[in-house]
Parts: C-alpha cells; sequence; structure tokens
C-alpha cells in the first residue's frame, strides 16, 4: 500500500497541495453562493408557509415568524374545484405538447438537415410567431373563437397553445438535429433504408432525450400560461393560473389557498429544472446558446 | 449527403408543422390586418375604415405612455439583470461544492409561472402588512402613507426588480454556459506571460464573451417588452397609467373598453416591430455565435 506512494513522491505532492488550496477557496464561494440562492428563494419559501398558516398570523404586525399550523386552507382549495383546475391544466398541457412533438419533430429534423429554399423566411416566420407578445395573437383569437364557438373548449385553447408551442419546438430542436451527424443517415441510406424509415430508425431515437427535453419545456410553458387562458378560456375550461386571480374575491384576498394554488403550480417546474439542467437554457435561447 | 437530396421529401416533412403555423398564426396576422381597417363595435364587425384606426392610435397619448413606460421599465431592469448575471456566472464558474444542485434551484424564479411570480412579490409588499412593507418600507419611513405598488413614482420600479428577480437567474446560466465553453489556451498562454485576473477578465473573457452577451441582450430585450403577467397581478397598470405597458395598455383597450379596430391596429404594428427584432436577433446570433 505505501509503496506506490514512496514510489513516485515528487509527482504526487504538488497535485494535491493545488486541490486543497483550491478546496479551501471553493468553501467560501459555495457558502456564498448557498447564501444568495436562500435569498433568492426566500420569498418562495415565505409564501410557501402561508399553506400552512392561519389568517391571523399571515400579515401579523409585527411579523409572526411562527406560528401554529393549520389545514384549513387545504379545505377550502378542495372544496371550491382547484383539484379540477389541475387536472384541466395536466391536460391541456400534456395533450398540446404532444401535438407539438407529432407536428414539430419531423419539420425540425428538415429545417436542420436540408437545404430549402426560402429557409431563412420560413425559419423567421416560425421565429416571429413565438416572440410577438400574446395580446397580440389574442385580439384576433378571441374575434375569431367567439365567431366559431371555440371560446372556452378544449380544441380552441390547443389550438392557441400550438402558436408558441409548436414554434418554440421546431427552433429548439432543429438545433439539436443539426448536433447529430449526418454519416449514420448515409451509411443507412447505403444498408437500404428508405428515407422515411432513416427519420424514423436512425433519427428518432437519437433524438429521444432532446424530445423529452424540448417537450418538457413546451409542457411548462403550456402549464404557466395566462393570457390565453385567461381570454381564451372560461368556467369549462380554466387552468390554475387562471383560477390564481379568482382567489382575490370581494371579502378579501384568500391567500392561504393562493399559495397552496402557487405551490401545486411549481411542481412540474421543479421537476423541469432539476431533470433538464443542461438543456435549459439552449431552450430559453431559441438554441442559440448550447448549454 | 446526396443519397437524402430530394426535390419534395423535406417539404413534406415540414408541410403538417407549416399548415397548421399557417392557420395558428398567419391566419390571425391577416385577420387583425382585417379588423384594423374595419370599424368593429363590440364584436361586430362594421365598414371599411382605412386609416382611422391607425390615426387614432397614434393620436391617444397612452400609446405613446405605453411605448415610454416600458422603455423606463427595460432601462431599469436590464443593467441589473446584465450585471447579477454576469457576476452570478463568474460566481458559478469558480470551483464551488453541489453546484448541480444550486443551479437549477436558483432557476425557480425564471421558470415558475409568471402568474405566481406577481403572486409572491404582492406577498411579499402588500399594503403595509406584506413580510417587506412592514419590515423595511415601513420601518424605516421610506414611502409614508402609501404602499410600493400604488406609489404613482416607485411602482415601476418596484416591478422592475421584481423582472430582475425574475430574470437575472436566465442572464447568469446563459453566462455560465458561455464561460464554461470558453477555450483553454488563451488563458494559459495570459498566465505565463503574468496576467493578472482582471486583465484577464477584461482582455480576454469580456471580449469573448461579447458575441453571447449581444445575443442574449437582444433576446432580453425581445422578452421585457411583452410582459405582461406580473404587471396585470400587481398593478393592472395603475397607479394611473405610471405602469401601462405596451401589453397592459392593448390588453385595456380591447377588453376593457372594446376598442377593438384600434387594439388590431396596434398589433399588427407591434408585430410587425417583432418581425424586425426578431430578424435581428436571427441574423445577429446566426454571425456571431454560428448558431441555426
Amino acid at each position: 500500500m505505501n509503496q506506490p506512494a514512496s514510489h513516485a513522491p515528487a509527482v504526487t505532492a504538488k497535485p494535491i497541495k493545488r486541490i486543497s488550496r483550491q478546496e479551501r477557496v471553493s468553501v467560501f464561494w459555495t457558502l456564498l453562493l448557498i447564501v444568495i440562492a436562500f435569498i433568492v428563494l426566500f420569498p418562495v419559501l415565505w409564501v410557501g408557509s402561508f399553506m400552512f398558516r392561519p389568517d391571523s398570523a399571515m400579515f401579523a404586525r409585527p411579523t409572526e415568524w411562527l406560528f401554529e399550523p393549520t389545514l384549513v386552507h387545504f379545505r377550502y382549495v378542495i372544496d371550491n374545484g382547484f383539484i379540477g383546475y389541475l387536472g384541466t391544466s395536466f391536460a391541456l398541457a400534456s395533450i398540446s405538447t404532444l401535438l407539438v412533438i407529432v407536428l414539430g419533430t419531423p419539420a425540425a429534423y428538415a429545417f436542420a438537415r436540408f437545404k430549402l429554399r426560402f429557409r431563412d423566411d420560413l425559419f423567421l416566420f416560425v421565429l416571429a410567431t413565438r416572440m410577438a407578445p400574446p395580446i397580440c395573437m389574442v385580439i384576433p383569437f378571441y374575434m375569431i373563437f367567439s365567431n366559431m364557438g371555440l371560446i372556452d373548449t378544449y380544441s380552441g385553447l390547443t389550438l392557441a397553445y400550438l402558436t408558441f408551442n409548436l414554434s418554440f419546438y421546431i427552433w429548439v430542436m432543429s438545433s439539436f438535429c443539426k448536433d447529430l451527424p449526418v454519416a449514420l443517415e448515409e451509411v443507412a441510406i447505403l444498408e437500404g433504408y428508405n428515407r422515411f424509415e432513416v427519420f424514423l430508425r436512425v433519427v428518432l431515437p437519437l433524438l429521444r432525450s432532446a424530445i423529452v427535453a424540448t417537450g418538457m419545456l413546451c409542457f411548462i410553458f403550456a402549464w404557466n400560461e395566462f393570457m390565453f387562458a385567461f381570454m381564451l378560456g372560461g368556467q369549462q375550461v380554466k387552468t390554475l393560473p387562471v383560477a390564481v386571480p379568482e382567489l382575490i374575491t370581494t371579502q378579501g384576498v384568500r391567500w392561504g389557498p393562493m399559495a397552496i394554488v402557487g405551490t401545486l403550480s411549481l411542481v412540474p417546474v421543479m421537476l423541469a429544472v432539476f431533470l433538464l439542467q443542461k438543456h435549459i437554457v439552449r431552450g430559453l435561447t431559441m438554441g442559440a446558446v448550447k448549454g | 449527403m446526396k443519397p437524402l437530396e430530394n426535390r419534395w421529401y423535406p417539404y413534406a416533412l415540414l408541410a403538417p408543422a407549416f399548415l397548421v403555423l399557417v392557420v395558428v398564426s398567419l391566419v390571425p396576422f391577416l385577420f387583425a390586418m382585417y379588423l384594423s381597417f374595419h370599424q368593429v363595435n363590440f364584436g361586430r364587425i362594421g365598414d371599411f375604415a382605412g386609416w382611422s384606426n391607425y390615426s387614432r392610435l397614434l393620436d391617444n397619448e397612452r400609446t405613446w405612455n405605453s411605448l415610454w413606460v416600458a422603455v423606463k421599465f427595460i432601462l431599469i431592469a436590464f443593467p441589473l439583470q446584465f450585471i447579477l448575471g454576469l457576476g452570478g456566472a463568474l460566481l458559478l464558474n469558480k470551483r464551488v461544492w453541489g453546484r448541480s444542485v444550486i443551479l437549477p434551484l436558483l432557476f425557480i424564479p425564471t421558470m415558475m409561472a409568471p402568474i405566481v411570480v406577481g403572486l409572491v412579490w404582492k406577498v411579499m409588499f402588500a399594503g403595509s402588512w406584506g413580510l417587506l412593507s412592514y419590515n423595511i418600507v415601513e420601518r424605516f419611513g421610506l414611502l409614508p402613507g402609501t404602499s410600493v405598488f400604488s406609489s404613482p413614482d416607485y411602482a415601476l420600479i418596484a416591478l422592475a426588480l421584481v423582472d430582475v428577480w425574475q430574470w437575472t437567474p436566465f442572464m447568469m446560466l446563459a453566462f455560465f454556459a458561455g464561460l464554461q465553453a470558453l477555450p483553454v489556451s488563451p488563458y494559459r498562454a495570459a498566465a505565463v506571460d503574468g496576467a493578472t485576473p482582471m486583465q484577464m477578465f477584461f482582455r480576454l473573457t469580456l471580449p469573448l464573451m461579447a458575441p453571447l452577451m449581444v445575443v442574449i441582450g437582444m433576446l432580453r430585450f425581445i422578452d421585457a417588452f411583452k410582459v405582461f403577467d406580473t404587471i396585470y397581478t400587481l398593478t393592472a397598470g395603475g397607479p394611473g397609467t405610471s405602469t401601462e405597458v405596451p401589453s397592459l395598455f392593448a390588453y385595456r383597450m380591447s377588453f376593457e373598453q372594446w376598442r377593438i379596430g384600434e387594439s388590431a391596429a396596434f398589433a399588427v404594428l407591434v408585430w410587425i416591430g417583432f418581425f424586425i427584432l426578431c430578424s435581428l436577433f436571427y441574423h445577429v446570433a446566426k454571425k456571431k455565435l454560428n448558431a441555426f
């Protein structure tokens, strides 16, 4: 055991010394980072504590840091149909995400692989669809939907969600497609696959994790979306973000239930940030920055 | 690539998605254009109106006010996001433990529903009893007799700070990704030449990061212009029109006053503006980052 160490003391001594110095430095930066993260997330934790706070302890002056927890707000959330809104949010986000994946993956692949006429113009059209403020879309959508009876329907909102999510998906996925080596597809062609088989059997399996990551971001965007759901939804199709402002009632704001609904809406977001670490930056920059 | 080339194949792959995009975005755009040239009364499309919707929109003080509010909002929020984001990225780039846990946690403000962001800050600054309004604003005698979001002078600043809280993590992680991708060799050479960390930062890191910074900055600028959800929950554009950003102005004009014709004109103009901004972003990102 000791022999190898004494064998080459001159070689091992230096790196060990360097690493230990770096480790000492890193304790300081790590602590600083933890403190920053705590300060940044403190408002979220504070509001989270409202889930269990009795109304009297919410805005007591001076601030009450400790309180006797209560479950009364959960009762209110369950009795007032919020579980249903949760289901609506989930269904809507899932349906629109699945549709986006089915429609968007071939298009993204086509953008990444082939020389297309008007490629830049088409691509820009897709980007502008994504970037325009939602209010610009909502005004014509509202007029069209109310004439066609699509207000407050799943199909109407799914259609509306395609405007931002499909274009987002095509952009980000095409940046992933570009990272795939062409050689594999060429080999597959030489092996006798036809073009469609190449896409189905070679490209799709390679894209699996990219599809999951980008699809998850689409899910989050649909899950968090407010403007479309607010203007084009209604009593039948009401998502969580739309239900939140409704807790501001004539008898005052129901802060406890609000905190619960807010926390519920955070669950998929938490999942996404932990599972998608590397892909989030690429997603949020439309594929311009590879995380 | 020869065997894959084919005249119609890529278009066949594109067709379903494009058909849908035409329906969900080109059609609404054309319809908005149609509306903007007509009189629309309470949802009914009336006579052809020429440019009158546009001229009324451009004569309206609130149109220009909303643009000015957006400019002020961006001027307050953007520099802070940029500097804090860069600082955070440099910090993340140090040798720290547990980065894979802290990094996603820091991303939460950017990824959570903007409507919930609004709710969180409503709680923090509520009336005179919110955590921050009681313990800081009131204790130190700032803003006597009013709360932050109902003060015409400070509401916009507070909203911009909420935006900073929400979007600094994004800037930070984008810059961090850029730092991680920097080449090592220039730093080695600089270290051999005896450069100080400051010199390395200003002579190497900043110039190498510049293209990324430009692209991220543009993206943030485009995004900041369309902020709606947080402002809707926190001030709803008030007090008066002091925090009425373009999206909120268009919302109030269309769904509170039902001036759909003018709103459609507004939507068309903003849309065209965004098309120009996006094509700028696209060409800059393509050239500077070799993206797309």
